[in-house]
């Protein structure tokens, strides 16, 4: 028989305690690897594992927890082969006893992208060569534990869920102010778990029972899931390393957790069989505690919940319809821009952002993948993923790290058969347009019933109700004007009637008229009125921002006015340096790095102007001037960047003006940078990077940790004559070495330099190199030599 | 504990009279960082035994070898491994940062290198005052001398770094996070003097700006 968390003849389950501890007590070193003990030392491991039954464990968990690829590359042995001696090993010491089995799955060990180089696929890949071994050995259930990082516990998870047919437990560590190590807050943890299909959540490691109490508690609000609690034995002394919390203590503070709602209970660093025999009899005589479920709908990234309970904009500039700048960026892989724009909205205030990419020659499935990861690494906002093709989303969303929202769905069954699994496997909240293959409806009433078809159906796939939030869709005044009302009475009805979650694009109402933003923000305030939720809107357009704000005092959500009375506070302050004023020339602007003057100088400069003379003979002597103070160490390298920065401001005036035009871009030359393969610190090469691009190079930027034969590749498939390469470590010099030794061996051999922290230029010329640049300003210098 | 301004502007380079402009913008930047980011750390001591290639910390299987260890540790008993760091939040920050404003991102990065510096100080403290009567010694670090970085792995692993601090070290001996320091103090009966203060000592001798250009850290 299967094994059931929900099993209702059981009240609490009660897991072991702490292996490590109890093999260190017994003689094991610090620092040594465990899992090696399945082959050499069975015998230690079943008497630590009779003892827990004996102290009244339920479930057991096998010594795997650091049995993955990665760990065991330097031991000699495969996966499979300690997976499987130590789940039997685990099976031996169950046997006849009922206790059940698990897999123990910890972190891999290294940092996943973006803090890290490890690919989350790859990371999938490793979860699953474990998930499959455990499976097939015999295990009972899987426990995911300690993890720290959300986008590893969701490849872990996935990895589980989509290879084997065994329930999954699923715990974090968590420190005292509410987030893992890596930012990861409890309610993101929660909302997105759940989602995916975990079938029990909770907190292990890191603190004891005491100081994880109120986390549990959140948790447990935050899930429908059972809770489990599997704290240490208070914190480690640092000279003997002893915990600090006797089994009695241990227990007592459980009992807290216990009454917040937490049903599955065990010990980790520091507690031994005597723990959980303390815990079991301090769990005699009770019965779990009611649970509260906030059912208040969340998406979320691992650092940001936004919970929709006012109104939430969705910002809706991440998408090519009607912007050629946009749609340039989409067909040259331009992904910075693409962030660009988003980081406006973020910092605009919107709270969730709408994400299409769909255009005619951007192969959508895999670009959503990669604007998804690469806006999610450095925003902090929930996405919205907008397509209807099926593949592409799955694709973001499999990528997606959180709960995301995906836009969207229609009234047609088989739109609603294609998308809602997906919607369901990924645990997203789903957009349904009250439209179907008959079009539009006229009528309130008729999108209403849309409206319940489309619930209907996403309850029928077992995504819960508040996941679904439905847009009544916004017509043109100007072109049907009794359809303003119809719109505004729909939304009234799914948000009154149905209570589900209202989305309304309404920038459309006011095409074709004149003064758009006035009527744009009066249908805004009229629609929040009605029952909108989710505006879709441009959050940079103050006046739609502003009816927000002042929505929110009236109806109450924004408390003591305090929101709003800041919004405007900052407002009335006197701006810092009014945009293009007097006798500021555009060369100024560079210099002192004033972005926003040096767009608006450069804008009115090309009135009379031509775009490549104002490159050549405004912008570049204005960088120069300020290299030159640098070089001479009167300018510091924020000054150096900041220059750099307006001149990339001018840039983009440029490049719109060309892109209006038709033109083509203005490009000096094209070359590669990269920090060399194993070594991950790479701000100096993004430095260089920024003041190359400010000349006017195309720079391919590769990344860090890069392989030689990738740079290789590049180089040859792109005809690039020149190439940069970064090293921070000495170890990483010979990676440097080896990647101009096979670039110098190309038919036709790129130009050469190199630099970054530990490089010499005795090391540069010993490596083959053909330059050393000892700063961003050398790189200018040398590309203007080798390119022009 | 607010990040060190001068240190941090001295790791911008530019000589020694920064605009006031950048040191407001510094000031700012170092406020803001310190309201998100706190460096953490974990340290645990180990009678030493001496054995014919160096130091070994009594119960591990980490041997400290070289002439640093064999010049830092002469006098002492016993020894401290730290790591201290500023998680993964700061490296978090610096990618938004850089994807934001470039200039601003390298003040926060000479930031974090103060901070995690002024963090490491702070554990130093703890453990002095943990231990009254000992003298400690200078700390060092894996890099420094001829202590090599390929004791990464293993210090990390004994201080148990990456469950307690969140520290993982690449196959190229680099810490993730990025502003991460691991160090070993010695702890001894007999005061101890300083002896790795200067350029001599420092990992980047060969190619400090300042040092090309006659000056020193000060450090």
């Amino acid at each position: 028989m299967a094994f059931d968390f929900f099993d209702p003849t059981r009240e609490f389950l009660i897991l072991d305690g702490a292996m490590g501890t109890v093999l260190q007590q017994r003689g094991l070193p610090p620092g040594g690897q465990p899992e090696l003990l399945n082959l050499t030392d069975p015998a230690l491991l079943r008497s630590v594992y009779e003892e827990y039954i004996q102290a009244g464990s339920q479930v057991i968990y096998a010594n795997t927890f650091g049995a993955n690829g990665l760990k065991l590359a330097r031991t000699g042995h495969s996966v499979e082969e300690i997976v499987t001696a130590a789940i039997s090993i685990t099976k031996e010491s169950a046997a006849g006893t009922g206790v059940r089995v698990a897999l123990d799955m910890g972190p891999l060990g290294e940092l996943l992208e973006p803090m890290g180089t490890l690919p989350f696929e790859r990371a999938y890949e490793l979860f699953r060569e474990m998930a499959m071994a455990g499976e097939k050995a015999g295990a009972d259930l899987v426990a995911i534990e300690t993890m720290t990082d959300l986008y590893e516990t969701k490849a872990a998870l996935l990895a589980v869920k989509e290879n084997t047919s065994l329930p999954v437990l699923v715990t974090m560590s968590f420190e005292e102010r509410g987030r893992t190590f890596t930012g990861c807050t409890v309610s993101a943890m929660a909302r997105t778990l759940e989602g995916l299909g975990a079938d029990a959540i909770g907190l292990n490691c890191s603190l004891g029972p005491d100081k994880l109490a109120p986390l549990l508690a959140e948790l447990c609000r935050n899930t429908r899931l059972p809770v489990v609690a599997k704290p240490n034995a208070g914190l480690p002394d640092p000279v003997d390393g002893h915990y600090d919390m006797g089994p009695e203590a241990f227990a007592a503070a459980l009992l807290p957790c216990v009454e917040a709602g937490v049903t599955v209970v065990g010990g980790c660093c520091g507690t031994s069989p005597e723990y959980i025999r303390r815990l079991k009899a301090a769990l005699a005589g009770k019965t779990p505690a009611p649970r509260t479920y906030d059912d208040t709908c969340c998406v979320c990234t691992p650092v940001t919940t936004c919970r929709l309970d006012g109104v939430r904009v969705i910002g809706e500039r991440v998408n090519p319809t009607g912007k050629k700048r946009f749609q340039q960026a989409l067909l040259e892989n331009d992904l910075d821009y693409i962030l660009d724009v988003a980081i406006q909205q973020e910092d605009a205030g919107a709270d969730i952002l709408d994400v299409n990419v769909g255009f005619p020659g951007v192969d959508e499935v895999a670009m959503l993948p990669r604007v998804v990861k690469h806006l999610q690494s450095a925003l902090s906002l929930p996405l919205q993923l907008d397509s209807s093709n099926p593949a592409a989303l799955e694709a973001g969303l499999r990528v997606y790290n959180g709960k995301a929202a995906v836009n969207s769905v229609n009234g047609e069954a088989e739109v609603l058969d294609r998308i809602l699994p997906i919607v369901k496997k990924y645990g997203a909240a789903v957009v349904g347009l009250t439209l179907d293959k008959g079009g539009i409806p006229q009528s309130a009433e008729q999108r209403v019933a849309i409206a319940r078809r489309i619930l209907d159906a996403a309850l029928s796939y077992g995504i819960p109700r508040e996941d679904v939030w439905i847009d009544c869709l916004t017509l043109t005044v100007s072109a049907q004007q009794e359809q303003a009302a119809e719109t505004l009475k729909a939304v009234h009805a799914v948000r009154h009637e149905l209570g589900l979650q209202t989305v309304l694009g309404v920038s459309n109402i006011s095409f074709g008229l004149p003064n758009r933003p006035l009527i744009t923000q009066s249908f805004l305030t009229q629609a929040m009125y009605a029952g909108l939720t989710l505006p879709i809107i441009n959050p940079n357009q103050k006046a739609m921002m502003d009816a927000i704000a002042a929505f929110r005092v009236l109806s109450g959500e924004d408390a003591q006015c305090q929101a709003y009375i800041d919004r405007f506070a900052e407002e009335s302050a006197p701006a810092a340096a009014p945009a293009a004023s007097g006798s500021m020339t555009l060369e100024d602007a560079i210099v002192r790095g004033l972005q926003a003057d040096a767009a608006a100088l450069a804008k009115a400069a090309l009135e009379t102007e031509e775009e490549l003379s104002l490159v050549e003979n405004r912008l570049i002597p204005a960088l120069d001037l300020v290299g030159e103070r640098y070089e001479k160490g009167k300018a510091f390298l924020p000054q150096l960047l900041g220059a750099a920065q307006a001149a990339q401001a001018v840039f983009e005036v440029i490049r719109t003006s060309i892109a209006q035009k038709g033109g083509t871009p203005v490009k000096k030359g094209r070359l590669v940078i990269a920090t060399v393969h194993g070594d991950i610190h790479d701000i100096g090469k993004n430095i260089v990077r920024t003041v190359l691009e400010n000349y006017g190079y195309e720079v391919l930027d590769l990344g860090r940790d890069v392989p030689p034969e990738v740079i290789v590749k590049t180089v040859a498939e792109h005809d690039i004559h020149l190439v940069g390469l970064s090293a921070l470590m000495t170890t990483t010099l010979p990676a440097m070495e080896e990647t101009i030794r096979q670039l110098r061996a190309l038919p036709q051999p790129p130009v050469t330099f190199v630099g970054g922290a530990v490089v010499t230029p005795e090391y540069a010329s010993q490596m083959g190199a053909d330059y050393y640049a000892k700063d961003a300003r050398q790189s200018v210098e040398i590309a203007r030599k080798v390119l022009g | 504990m607010l990040p060190d301004i001068d240190e941090a502007l001295r790791y911008l380079g530019g000589g020694s009279h920064p605009p006031e402009e950048l040191r407001q913008q510094a000031a700012a930047v170092a406020e803001e960082l310190a309201a998100q980011v706190q460096p953490r750390y974990t340290y645990k001591l180990f009678p030493l035994v001496r054995e014919a290639d160096g130091f070994r910390l009594d119960g591990t299987e980490l041997l400290l070898s070289g002439q640093t260890a064999q010049r830092m540790l002469s006098q002492c008993g016993q020894a401290v491994l730290l790591a201290c760091t500023l998680g993964t939040k700061f490296d978090t920050m610096v990618r938004s940062a850089q994807a934001r404003d470039m200039a601003r991102a390298v003040i926060l990065d000479a930031c974090g290198s103060a901070l995690v510096e002024q963090g490491c100080d702070e554990a130093e403290r703890d453990i002095a005052a943990r231990f009254p009567g000992l003298y400690l010694t200078d700390r060092f670090s894996p890099g420094y001398g001829d202590l090599p970085l390929s004791l990464q792995p293993a210090i990390c692993a004994v201080l148990d770094a990456e469950r307690r601090l969140g520290i993982h070290v690449t196959s190229s001996f680099l810490m993730n996070p990025s502003k991460s320091v691991t160090a070993v103090i010695g702890l001894s009966d007999k005061p101890q003097m300083a002896r790795i203060r200067g350029c001599a000592w420092c990992a980047m001798r060969d190619t400090c700006t300042l040092r090309k250009g006659g000056k020193s850290c000060g450090l």
